[in-house]
């Protein structure tokens, strides 16, 4: 079950003042995916469930926000085999640590249309400083597309551990990229 | 049979060259290593050694794709043997559609498993060195669906061998014909 989650907040306020804004995501259109080295393989896989508040305000970036619940176990892979496998606790641990977390703690405008969003991430009970750089554009109805990717060291989250911590086997970099598709405010 | 004309070409295209010897049991070789290590790999608990038998899988699949096309660059440049005129017609227009078939199955079923391996987000890296593009993107369910059709090739494959090998030996023991012996190495 998808979640179209909204922050009736300090965004509304602003936007009324004539901000232009977005706020909400449209969930469907908007992604979470990653790619992992599998002994020199790019791998794919994504996140079928999460949910964001993200409130961006160009203009007033110490009001905007974002942050993130992803549920783990909802992770698409190339097989049920690997899912079930990703799930366990020398992985993610679902059973322990269903949902990883992310709260953003500034956003930051580096020019061109290109941000920096610096924040938490906790992932299996460990939480560590992450920033994500994003590009923001429109799309033809209008919406803004925020698209950022960011390299994770899948070992600081004890995620593939014991039998599986060798990254010549998987890799310890991965790759994750963010595509949110964000309404216009009314 | 007794014209000389038929006798002078009986006797330069009785034979299979050796490059066309060479590329058949090169590729029943890699049929037996790809079906060997295609229906061991699938029951292997998530590792590190079933990742490398994937690998495997897929390099000796591209290889008998590759195979194939040479033999077919051979085949059209270098003629083989004409049929046996001792064959009946039935049997000479049999053999031809197995040939045929065989063929395009060999060039067929490298691609199904490459189309299936994009689709379930698992890129194909030749040998380890040469990645091979995407065909698909990630789906699925179209990777469900393109397994069955990978798996139900190889089965017509299987069959066919079965029918090759036992005509094969059908010649050389029944009919005590060069069918066989003519794709004997000299």
């Amino acid at each position: 079950m998808r979640l179209r989650s909204f922050i009736p907040s300090l965004g509304m306020m602003l936007l009324a003042a004539g901000q232009a804004g977005a706020e909400g995501v449209l969930i469907d259109k908007s992604e979470i995916r990653f790619v992992s080295k599998q002994m020199g393989i790019n791998v794919e896989g994504s996140f079928r469930r999460w949910k964001a508040n993200i409130v961006f305000l160009p203009g007033d970036l110490a009001h905007s926000k974002a942050d993130f619940d992803i549920e783990l176990a909802s992770i698409d892979l190339a097989s049920d085999e690997a899912e079930s496998e990703a799930r366990r606790a020398s992985w993610f641990d679902t059973a322990k640590f269903p949902v990883a977390h992310f709260v953003s703690s500034s956003i930051k405008d580096v020019g061109g249309g290109k941000y920096e969003v610096a924040g938490k991430l906790s992932v299996k009970g460990v939480t560590r400083d992450a920033v994500v750089p994003i590009v923001l554009t429109k799309d033809a109805s209008g919406n803004s597309v925020a698209e950022g990717s960011f390299t994770i060291k899948r070992l600081d989250y004890r995620i593939g551990d014991a039998d599986w911590a060798d990254p010549d086997t998987v890799a310890n970099e991965v790759v994750v990229r963010v595509r949110m598709v964000l309404p216009p405010v009314r | 049979m007794d014209d000389p004309e038929t006798i002078a070409r009986d006797s330069n295209r009785g034979q299979y060259s050796r490059t066309a010897i060479a590329l058949h049991w090169l590729t029943a070789l890699l049929l037996v290593g790809s079906f060997t290590v295609g229906l061991s790999m699938v029951g292997l608990p998530v590792s590190r050694q079933k990742l490398q038998w994937y690998a495997w899988h897929k390099w000796i699949g591209i290889t008998v794709f590759l195979v194939t096309c040479l033999r077919l660059a051979w085949r059209v440049t270098h003629a083989g043997p004409d049929p046996l005129e001792t064959m009946p017609p039935w049997q000479r227009r049999a053999s031809v559609l197995v040939h045929d078939t065989l063929y395009l199955l060999l060039l067929v079923i490298p691609l199904s498993g490459w189309i299936y391996s994009s689709s379930t987000g698992v890129q194909v890296v030749y040998l380890g060195l040469v990645p091979l593009p995407d065909l698909v993107p990630k789906d699925r369910e179209l990777a469900r669906v393109l397994l069955i059709l990978h798996l139900t090739l190889n089965f017509a494959l299987f069959s066919l061998v079965c029918i090759h090998t036992a005509a094969a030996l059908k010649h050389h023991f029944i009919d005590r014909d060069s069918v066989l012996t003519r794709m004997l190495p000299p």
